[in-house]
């Protein structure tokens, strides 16, 4: 049991640091930290799913030689979620771990992260605009640290567009006629897909339409899943499906890139990382894409974010100093987040707008005829619907929203929200968090 | 296998009177050699048990197992395009499968190689080292008069109850309390614990090991772990290949527990760094790790393939001896 006290004391002597740094500098602690990287060193444990994850640790041991990062490729989705916070439970944690913005609350709610206020609250204040900081705040202490954010985007087919006089769709009305057209010009094309087992795209398509799935109200959770935007949103989509006007996947996986890849797909909705993955996923197609900002209900710009990374130091974490240095690094230096677009093929959006310029320069969009993506994307992002803020047990949402977006053929998938609603709420009272409305 | 379904097949149809009459020669004699404790003596055999429906049922169900295999074959061969662009089950416009092996051997520095060898140390040292002491626990149990026996077995029992999906957990959590968490010994200790194999060794020590043979044995004056190696030992060896074989592939299909365990990728298992290609190829829009992972879950089917091929005659009589008892 020698090594756990060995390790208590050096995390209380790691945060006495930080605390210590932060009286110090008045306001500026997110900057210092950032500025003198020698203050921390030893080895850091790195857990991340991102493409580009190994380049970035490679890059920062190279510029901070007295910090050594030990990087550990995670598989991605839910089951990395499982196992962080187990490891969490066993103080077998890594030092800096990749945290969504959409699992960051459920994290925090079951005490997985450290709160990040004293090193890197003014940072995050001073860095990234409202709508990113408030996915990574919650009860006023800030406990991630943004890399990129995910406006949503239209993705499509201009030389069938071209081919066939059409135009993207400006409102969502608009956009089923679009999709009647699409079918009509070819049998076999469609404008945009529906996921029957990725819950994403209903959920961020309701985010865009207004609807606030979650918030707090004073000390309590508001669970509203089941409201009238939502409604909308999903018999909407449910009625392309139903009317064949989109075609229907599993997930953005092998069976829909069969349909990008002969022709089928010559539309989807999408956020902004998804350009790396089309364009490494079908070269052949080079020229022949272009995106779009979303259709909205009302016409006005709209959009949300699906995805989008945050780093966290998890609770536990042995060197809290040289993994802050490391997070800030990774997510607000420009030599930092030029490593993420290292191999060349990622789109990801930049939290911090000060960053887009090293995006711009390092994705070639000949992909898209040379569009400027970014420039959407930043239309996109301005226009993100606020206020929205993700459930601390979405773990359970998603999988109550899966359960049932499969069967658009049974009843409505609006009347099917209250489900979700239900669920999830019944899932934050046995996690004894309050729940009021 | 084929074998004995004809026999019975012979013995059973002549036992509704109708077939009896008709039939003459060596059918006759067939009913008196049909074991007695037959169930369905004297009952006529529905029209859907007739050998062609029962054929094309056993087809169906090759069919359906075989189907991925074919796929991963096809899709093996493939380049991203094809992959993509063609029938899954047709082959695609160009022979691909050395340009991917090569691809999947030095992808990240040859890692595939060493989850490989990973895999074959946590199976077969794992499954080794479990059956050798199943096989001894299982003698024991069987020829030992230990105080307590039956409850101990009961104990034993309960764990074959026990999927191990639902220790992974706690197992993890004990692990990390010794430090065993991320360690080659945190996946390959709990793979030594295997409650059936010992239930089974039980069974093949009562079937294999005569008492008399023991009794002989302490007369000749040798000593309990010499009666053991040198004399109940080589009589179960059948019964130690089928469990090294069931332990074998339960901790070749083991997930769960490495997912939890590992974080230091050098120490994944095979199917484990199969799933994180997957996942990234998927969600990271890293399309290229399809084909990591699709070859990848070719070449690690062989190693299982030749093993069954090579001691199918023991897992055979394995499963059979299971059916007796």
């Amino acid at each position: 049991m020698n090594w756990r006290k060995g390790a208590a004391v050096a995390v209380a002597i790691g945060t006495a640091a930080l605390l210590a740094a932060c009286g110090t500098n008045n306001g500026g602690a997110g900057a210092a930290a950032q500025s003198s990287p020698q203050q921390a060193s030893g080895e850091i444990v790195f857990w991340s799913f991102l493409k580009g994850s190994d380049a970035v640790a490679a890059a920062f041991e190279k510029t901070h030689p007295g910090i050594k990062v030990k990087f550990e490729t995670q598989a991605g989705g839910p089951d990395y979620y499982t196992k962080l916070s187990n490891a969490v439970k066993s103080g077998a944690v890594p030092d800096v771990a990749v945290a969504e913005y959409t699992r960051l609350p459920e994290i925090v709610s079951l005490g997985g992260a450290q709160d990040l206020t004293p090193a890197a609250g003014a940072l995050v204040e001073k860095t990234f605009p409202e709508p990113i900081r408030q996915l990574v705040t919650l009860g006023g202490k800030t406990w991630g640290v943004p890399r990129d954010a995910a406006p949503m985007l239209y993705y499509y087919r201009k030389d069938f567009f071209a081919a066939h006089g059409l135009t993207p769709a400006t409102t969502w009305d608009e956009f089923r006629a679009l999709a009647a057209k699409v079918v009509k010009a070819d049998r076999k094309a469609r404008a945009a897909a529906y996921l029957s087992g990725d819950a994403n795209l209903l959920t961020d398509l309701s985010w865009q339409a207004g609807a606030h799935w979650f918030g707090t109200d004073g000390d309590a959770w508001t669970v509203n899943v089941d409201d009238a935007a939502s409604k909308k949103v999903v018999n909407y989509w449910q009625g392309l499906a139903k009317d064949h006007l989109v075609g229907t996947f599993p997930t953005y996986a092998d069976e829909f890139w069969q349909g990008v890849q002969s022709n089928k797909v010559v539309g989807y909705v999408c956020a902004s990382w998804c350009a790396g993955g089309l364009q490494a996923t079908v070269p052949g197609q080079t020229g022949k894409w272009a995106v779009a900002e979303l259709p909205s209900w009302d016409g006005k710009p709209a959009s949300a974010m699906w995805g989008g990374s945050s780093f966290i130091i998890p609770k536990g974490a042995k060197n809290a100093a040289a993994a802050q240095t490391f997070i800030n690094w990774i997510t607000t230096d420009p030599t930092g987040i030029a490593a993420w677009y290292g191999s060349g093929t990622s789109s990801m959006y930049p939290a911090s707008p000060e960053l887009l310029p090293v995006a711009k320069k390092s994705f070639n969009t000949k992909f898209f005829g040379g569009q400027d993506i970014f420039e959407v994307g930043t239309r996109s992002y301005t226009a993100v619907t606020g206020g929205w803020t993700w459930g601390p047990a979405m773990s359970v949402t998603d999988k109550a929203l899966l359960d049932r977006i499969g069967k658009i053929q049974a009843g409505s998938l609006g009347d099917a929200l209250a489900g979700v609603d239900a669920e999830t709420t019944k899932a934050l009272q046995s996690r004894g968090l309050n729940v009021r409305g | 296998m084929t074998q004995p379904t004809v026999a019975w097949t012979r013995v059973s149809r002549p036992t509704s009177a109708a077939v009896l009459g008709a039939q003459s020669g060596p059918g006759q004699t067939a009913p008196m050699e049909r074991p007695k404790d037959r169930p369905n003596r004297g009952r006529t055999r529905p029209a859907w048990l007739s050998r062609s429906v029962i054929n094309v049922v056993l087809l169906i169900a090759v069919a359906y197992a075989l189907l991925p295999q074919v796929w991963l074959v096809m899709a093996s061969t493939k380049d991203l395009h094809d992959l993509f662009g063609t029938n899954g089950f047709a082959p695609g416009a160009g022979f691909n499968l050395d340009e991917n092996l090569r691809y999947l051997f030095q992808a990240q520095d040859g890692i595939y190689l060493r989850w490989l060898g990973n895999t074959v140390l946590y199976a077969g040292g794992g499954a080794l080292a479990a059956s050798l002491l199943c096989v001894m626990a299982g003698y024991a149990f069987d020829k030992l008069e230990v105080p307590g026996r039956e409850a101990l077995f009961g104990l034993v029992l309960v764990g074959v109850m026990i999927p191990s999906t639902a220790l992974a957990l706690p197992t993890y959590l004990l692990a990390s309390k010794v430090g065993l968490a991320n360690t080659f010994l945190g996946v390959f200790i709990p793979g030594l614990v295997f409650p059936f194999g010992v239930y089974l060794a039980r069974i093949f020590s009562a079937a294999y090991v005569p008492d008399a043979v023991i009794g002989a044995s302490r007369v000749d004056g040798a000593g309990e772990m010499r009666t053991f190696w040198s004399v109940a030992f080589p009589m179960m060896r059948p019964g130690f290949v089928t469990i090294l074989l069931f332990q074998f592939t339960a901790i070749w299909n083991s997930f769960f527990l490495p997912l939890i365990m590992l974080s230091d990728t050098r120490l994944y298992p095979v199917n484990l760094g199969l799933y994180v290609w997957n996942t990234t190829a998927m969600s990271q829009g890293r399309p290229e790790d399809y084909l990591l992972a699709i070859t990848g879950s070719l070449v690690a089917i062989v190693p299982l393939i030749l093993l069954f091929l090579t001691l199918q005659r023991f897992w055979r009589a394995g499963m059979t001896a299971g059916a007796i008892d």
